[in-house]
């Protein structure tokens, strides 16, 4: 048996050991790979850089714990940067668990820039109704949040009475990992109430959303832990994402170097028949 | 004290999940026995909290809003077929929803995604820098070829067929660009988790 033939017989846990190896090894001795700043990152960056002081952010957290690896961090660095430049930030989400994961990121940075729940940030909790819900949600929301995460009273709070209408918001993120997610906010809150709309997606949808990018409807979008590490960069915070970016390259060239010697073994075996 | 019981039972489903790699096991199945479980609990907390409490029973029984008692009713059609009889009132409640998101959904389907996106692929081919001629003839060429590969009323033959094999080239592109993206995104949950095992449960990164 030569050493194709042997390939090609591999147990397929060598393989899981390998990626497992791949990922380990870098995030305890990082390699500090460049992480190169994308556009559209930037554009996000750019947006909520040139805010002036006190603008209303609505963070909506639209994911669950099974994406909370990619879009935590980025909940985390653009929090971060909002409470850097001193704007207000409206947090909820269209997913149940979603304002719960983005609450942990929220208030642990809110401490550490000295501010105060329900002036300075607020969370409003999990907003059921997806469409219908934002389309009311942009024209009243009064009728859509009466109370915030932890049930108090929404007009108890400074921040609670200032956000009336769509009018109110300067700006929307949202973490999104599905449906509904980001396409609602742009066809169902950013079509008829035109407020800017910025986004951190997963992995698997950040390609999605290039067409909405090209025609402005997005302002612009963090693809996945890639697009969090980036933001992580341009706020010079290097945290959860920027750590997992060596990982995520050494990976990625494993499985080039599996694709190539699948090929191989695959043309190899095509010609012995 | 609560928060490293959490990390801990965290960590071992972690490994109990990650022990199939190896080969099925019981630990394995336990694990997922349990997610399945908690799942389900845990909907129905949400669907009872978030939407039948507070939009149907709430308004319904402690503020005695009887006109409540309609969405009840149109809601129980849907019940209908289990009965033969009456089956047909599952019509009722079908064309009411239905007609709703239709309303809804085609009205800013076309206002917010068909127009800008209809529009976004107008672009100029002059007084563009040379880059930025490229891209658009890609953007626009990709649109044209891929919604000709879609026109099935006339044989993909001649020119239509050259750009029918065009479509098929950009869409294969974007596929491409997706699997990558996929790829991209199952590692960082592995990494995700490994990160956790590593950093809240271990403390060695």
């Amino acid at each position: 048996m030569n050493v194709i033939d042997r390939v090609a017989k591999m147990d397929r846990r060598i393989i899981f050991l390998l990626v497992a190896l791949a990922v380990i090894i870098p995030l305890i001795a990082p390699l500090g790979l460049p992480v190169d700043i994308t556009k559209p990152v930037r554009d996000v960056f750019d947006a909520v850089d040139t805010l002036p002081e006190g603008s209303i952010v609505v963070v909506s957290c639209d994911y669950d714990p099974g994406s909370e690896a990619e879009l935590s961090p980025a909940t985390a660095a653009f929090v971060e940067h909002c409470f850097r430049k001193n704007l207000r930030v409206y947090m909820m989400g269209l997913w149940p668990a979603g304002p719960d994961l983005g609450n942990l990121a929220l208030e642990e940075i809110a401490v550490r820039y000295d501010k105060e729940y329900g002036i300075d940030y607020i969370n409003v909790g999990y907003r059921p109704g997806g469409p219908v819900m934002l389309v009311s949600l942009g024209r009243d929301v009064g009728d859509i949040v009466r109370a915030d995460h932890a049930g108090l009273p929404i007009d108890s709070f400074a921040l609670g009475r200032a956000v009336k209408t769509a009018r109110d918001m300067d700006f929307v993120m949202t973490l999104s990992a599905g449906d509904p997610g980001v396409l609602h906010w742009i066809i169902y809150f950013h079509a008829r109430y035109g407020t800017p709309i910025g986004t951190a997606t997963t992995a698997i949808m950040a390609p999605q959303q290039y067409p909405y990018l090209s025609s402005g409807q997005l302002v612009g979008l963090l693809g996945g832990l890639k697009g969090a590490a980036e933001y992580e960069t341009l706020i010079d915070m290097k945290a959860r994402a920027v750590a997992g970016m060596d990982s995520q390259s050494i990976v990625h060239l494993l499985l080039v170097v599996f694709i190539v010697i699948g090929n191989i073994v695959l043309l190899y075996e095509k010609r012995k028949k | 004290m609560l928060a490293t019981v959490g990390i801990w039972i965290a960590a071992l489903l972690t490994l109990a999940i990650y022990s199939f790699l190896y080969k099925d096991n019981p630990v394995y199945k336990v694990a997922e026995n349990i997610f399945v479980g908690v799942s389900a609990g845990y909907w129905a907390v949400v669907l009872w909290f978030n939407y039948a409490w507070p939009n149907l029973f709430e308004p319904l029984i402690v503020r005695g809003n009887f006109i409540y008692l309609i969405p009840v009713l149109i809601g129980l059609m849907m019940f209908a077929p289990l009965i033969p009889k009456v089956s047909w009132l599952i019509r009722i409640p079908l064309t009411f929803t239905m007609g709703v998101a239709m309303s809804l959904v085609v009205l800013q389907r076309i206002q917010g995604e068909i127009f800008p996106q209809l529009q976004a692929t107008f672009l100029p081919l002059s007084g563009v820098s040379a880059m930025q001629l490229v891209t658009n003839i890609l953007i626009i060429f990709g649109v044209i070829s891929t919604l000709i590969y879609f026109y099935f009323s006339k044989a993909h033959k001649g020119v239509l067929g050259v750009f029918a094999k065009l479509g098929i080239w950009f869409m294969m592109i974007a596929f491409g660009a997706s699997f990558g993206y996929t790829v991209m995104a199952r590692i960082s949950l592995l990494i995700g988790r490994v990160y956790f095992l590593l950093h809240n449960w271990l403390n060695i990164i």
